[in-house]
């Protein structure tokens, strides 16, 4: 009972959200700093600069976190949102330097603090 | 909405929001964080907690009940949104409107469920539960006789030994129901007020200090689900509200009950319950979209 059964049997989807922003001019560096915050308003957590990540419920709220971040889009810059199963998201394997580090955990059902 | 419980367990946290997270800190340093979006219910269980305002005002905007829990983990208080659904004031005005029959009519559809779901959850643990069936059939609207209680004196002793008492104030066993009823409640609340209902006019309980009375009447059918669960951390050795006892109790909106529409999580079932009222409360239909007892070997 320690992972939550319930979660995973609503199929948790994981969206990486992958971007490429020009940053050459100032205007460009305020959008790109927009697309950011707004993908942390959503709660997306940042994996990797340029690649966020998180968590969805079940399909319907994935494709609502999509049709969000098409909104927040700035005028130019290339963005792909990779939606992945829980099962092969579980197969992600880490490295800092050469060492590999424990694979991801899971969303539990309680969050205890 | 299916969501994450999130607890407050350990003294002196502080709880603040950063951007689209909940960021939990302790002397400063952040413990962790999770994302708004996807929170179902924050509980709070601790001494000396501070929150800063935006996080009492981001969940209320997002209609996310916040618990507030006494030292017995029994809830206190629930931070009330203003706005909870688009027909809210028409909604609260049909359910002021509506007549006493009515209402009793749809609290013998409430009893009936329970006690059906308290047969069911006697069944699941292999304890007698013959006269539960029956006993359902006998609530009359309104439940005059109070078959109810009736129910609940035979219950108790069924699932958790002759020597239990229900008492809240007791730790142990109650304890544990406490806590299960507190997520259970978070849920349901945040069921009516996303329904747009108002909490304060309830259908039989009608305890003038109690805010929450609709969420107590609608509860109801659900409570035996959580007593299964309780039941299942006893078996296992839990002895009071720890770690691995609140993990399991979290649950209590995502078990999975029977319904018309098929397996939904408690949460769901709920929502629909509270649409259905609101339906009943309008005059379109009298049947509450009650969960089904589950059968003897479904977990």
């Amino acid at each position: 009972m320690d992972q939550s059964p319930a979660l995973s049997a609503y199929r948790i989807m994981w969206l990486i959200v992958l971007f490429d922003l020009p940053v050459g001019t100032k205007a460009e560096r305020r959008a790109a700093t927009r697309f950011r915050l707004g993908l942390q308003d959503l709660g997306f957590e940042m994996s990797q600069f340029s690649v966020y990540l998180r968590f969805a419920a079940g399909k319907e709220k994935a494709e609502a976190l999509c049709r969000q971040i098409e909104a927040l889009m700035p005028k130019s810059g290339k963005v792909h949102v990779v939606q992945i199963t829980d099962k092969q998201y579980e197969m992600i394997r880490t490295y800092r330097g050469r060492k590999r580090e424990p694979g991801p955990k899971n969303p539990n059902q309680l969050v205890l603090f | 909405m299916v969501g994450r419980v999130i607890d407050i367990a350990t003294d002196g946290r502080h709880v603040a929001l950063n951007r689209g997270f909940l960021v939990v800190s302790d002397g400063g340093a952040e413990v962790g964080r999770v994302a708004v979006d996807g929170i179902a219910a924050l509980v709070t269980n601790a001494h000396g907690l501070t929150f800063t305002n935006n996080v009492l005002v981001e969940l209320s905007r997002r209609g996310i009940p916040v618990v507030l829990c006494g030292p017995n983990h029994r809830p206190e208080a629930i931070v009330w949104p203003v706005d909870g659904h688009h027909q809210q004031s028409g909604r609260m005005a049909d359910q002021i409107a509506a007549s006493t029959p009515l209402k009793k009519r749809l609290w013998a559809q409430i009893v009936r469920a329970k006690i059906l779901a308290q047969g069911a959850t006697l069944a699941a643990v292999g304890a007698r539960h013959a006269g539960f069936q029956l006993l359902s059939r006998k609530v009359r609207s309104g439940d005059p006789d109070n078959v109810e209680a009736e129910a609940a004196r035979r219950y108790w002793p069924l699932l958790f030994g002759p020597e239990f008492r229900r008492d809240r104030d007791d730790p142990g066993i109650n304890g544990l129901l406490n806590y299960g009823y507190a997520v259970l409640r978070a849920g349901v609340a945040r069921a009516v007020m996303a329904g747009g209902l108002h909490p304060g006019i309830g259908l039989m309980h009608a305890n003038r200090g109690n805010p929450m009375v609709l969420v107590d009447d609608l509860m109801e059918p659900f409570r035996p689900a959580v007593d299964l669960e309780v039941w299942r951390l006893v078996r296992e050795g839990a002895a009071g509200v720890d770690t691995a006892a609140k993990t399991a109790l979290a649950r209590a909106m995502v078990l999975d009950l029977p319904t018309a529409q098929g397996l939904s999580p408690v949460m769901t079932c709920a929502e629909r319950l509270v649409a259905s009222l609101a339906r009943a409360h309008a005059g379109e239909g009298e049947d509450l979209a009650l969960p089904l007892p589950r059968l003897p070997l479904e977990g």
